[in-house]
């Protein structure tokens, strides 16, 4: 049965899905992945983007990005799933591979596709995430840190001003 | 009263040996970084104002007695592995001082990402991080670096300060993540807090040997006498190029 892989990579910016190329042993994809991480042309012709899907806003962006932290199954992520993995037929098993186990395996429980975030999955999107910028249309290095940086500012803002399970103020 | 540095045009600044670093030459050398921010101190530190033509330049003393940093370049460090437009990860940011002035040495190209667990110096890294747009805040635990990996791009280079027994694990798990191939790690080790009943020599050692066994090959060490006291700093690189 063939095997092919989709991988999931979660950035501040937005959901990326990114295809990677069939193999006949994966053994033979590692040595190639390695290669591409440093090399950008290399890395083109094993993995390619095959959606992205933005966040709408900063608000938007801090929703998903708390979910994805805590290995929850946003309803925006499900949506993006759902329309750009293709499902498992008996002649083509899909695997997605994801950045960790928590958010796979509710991916897996929710939505019935198989997820991996192990083997070759970790280093492919170490690889993502050296080239993200210049995969994405429209993006640029700066305008990705610009993301980073404003989802970094409200994330820890939140975290910092409310959490029930953390209380570290000082008694005086 | 306003003494120290502020003499004006008796203190001349000179690059240090490392890129983005100065050391200001007075009545005592200091060292220094060029303040991103003029007319603003972080932490109450001193600042230099040196006039070059019309423009003026403002340095922030950087204290080596408060910063491991500080304290390794002092010491001699052969490499820091951060200048100008470098991308750093930073783990056990604290409140920031330190994280302050690597801003300043990767300056407005550069990025650093910040990452502190706890929510009271959290929210001092925050207010630091307001005014210098280079700063990343990341409040969320190292060991979870899935947990931020929506923040974190590719690094130069890992800086880590987290004074944990499992300090080597933790920096092993976020240069997996973040750190690209042939990037450094430096890492400050507390021997006190890794295990506190061996020898300091031995557990600098041990700790070296994680390193080597998680792809991330030693390059240097040295002890920070005389600025602390049984710590040192373990630089090293991450899959070293070369030989496959």
């Amino acid at each position: 049965m063939a095997q092919s892989i989709f991988v999931l990579y979660e950035h501040a910016s937005g959901y990326g899905l990114f295809r990677v190329k069939e193999f006949e042993e994966v053994g033979m994809l590692q040595p190639e992945v390695e290669a591409g991480v440093t090399d950008l042309s290399k890395f083109k012709t094993v993995v390619n983007l095959t959606a992205f899907s933005p966040f709408k806003s900063g608000t938007n962006a801090l929703d998903n990005m708390n979910s994805i932290s805590e290995g929850v199954l946003h309803d925006d992520l499900r949506l993006f799933i759902e329309t750009n993995v293709p499902k498992s037929s008996k002649k083509q098993k899909v695997i997605l591979g994801v950045g960790d186990s928590k958010i796979g395996a509710s991916i897996t429980e929710e939505m019935k596709v198989s997820c991996q975030h192990t083997g070759i999955v970790p280093e492919i999107i170490r690889g993502i995430r050296v080239h993200f910028h210049n995969l994405v249309k429209g993006l640029t290095e700066i305008s990705a840190s610009k993301a980073q940086l404003g989802l970094g500012h409200s994330y820890s803002r939140a975290k910092v001003k409310f959490n029930v399970n953390r209380v570290d103020n000082m008694i005086i | 009263g306003r003494g120290g540095f502020r003499g004006g045009k008796q203190v001349v600044v000179e690059p240090h040996r490392h890129n983005g670093v100065f050391v200001a030459r007075g009545k005592e050398d200091a060292l220094v970084t060029l303040n991103m921010v003029p007319g603003d101190a972080v932490y109450g530190e001193k600042r230099i104002s040196v006039e070059e033509g019309e423009k003026k330049i403002e340095y922030r003393a950087w204290n080596p007695f408060r910063s491991k940093l500080a304290a390794a370049i002092l010491g001699g460090v052969d490499k820091i592995h951060m200048g100008p437009g470098k991308k750093v990860l930073y783990l056990g940011a604290a409140s920031g001082t330190t994280v302050s002035h690597v801003s300043d040495i990767v300056g407005p190209d550069g990025l650093v990402y910040a990452v502190e667990f706890s929510h009271r110096s959290g929210r001092d890294l925050i207010n630091v991080a307001k005014k210098r747009t280079n700063i990343i805040p990341i409040i969320e635990d190292a060991r979870h670096p899935h947990k931020y990996r929506m923040l974190v791009g590719m690094v130069d280079v890992i800086f880590a300060d987290v004074a944990q027994p499992d300090q080597a694990r933790i920096v092993a798990i976020n240069a997996h993540h973040f750190l690209k191939n042939g990037g450094h790690v430096v890492i400050s080790v507390k021997a006190n807090c890794v295990d506190s009943t061996a020898a300091p020599e031995a557990v600098f050692a041990g700790e070296v040997n994680k390193l080597k066994a998680e792809k991330i090959k030693p390059q240097e060490q040295l002890t920070l006498e005389p600025y602390e006291r049984d710590h040192a700093v373990v630089v090293g690189q991450y899959r070293p190029p070369g030989k496959n």
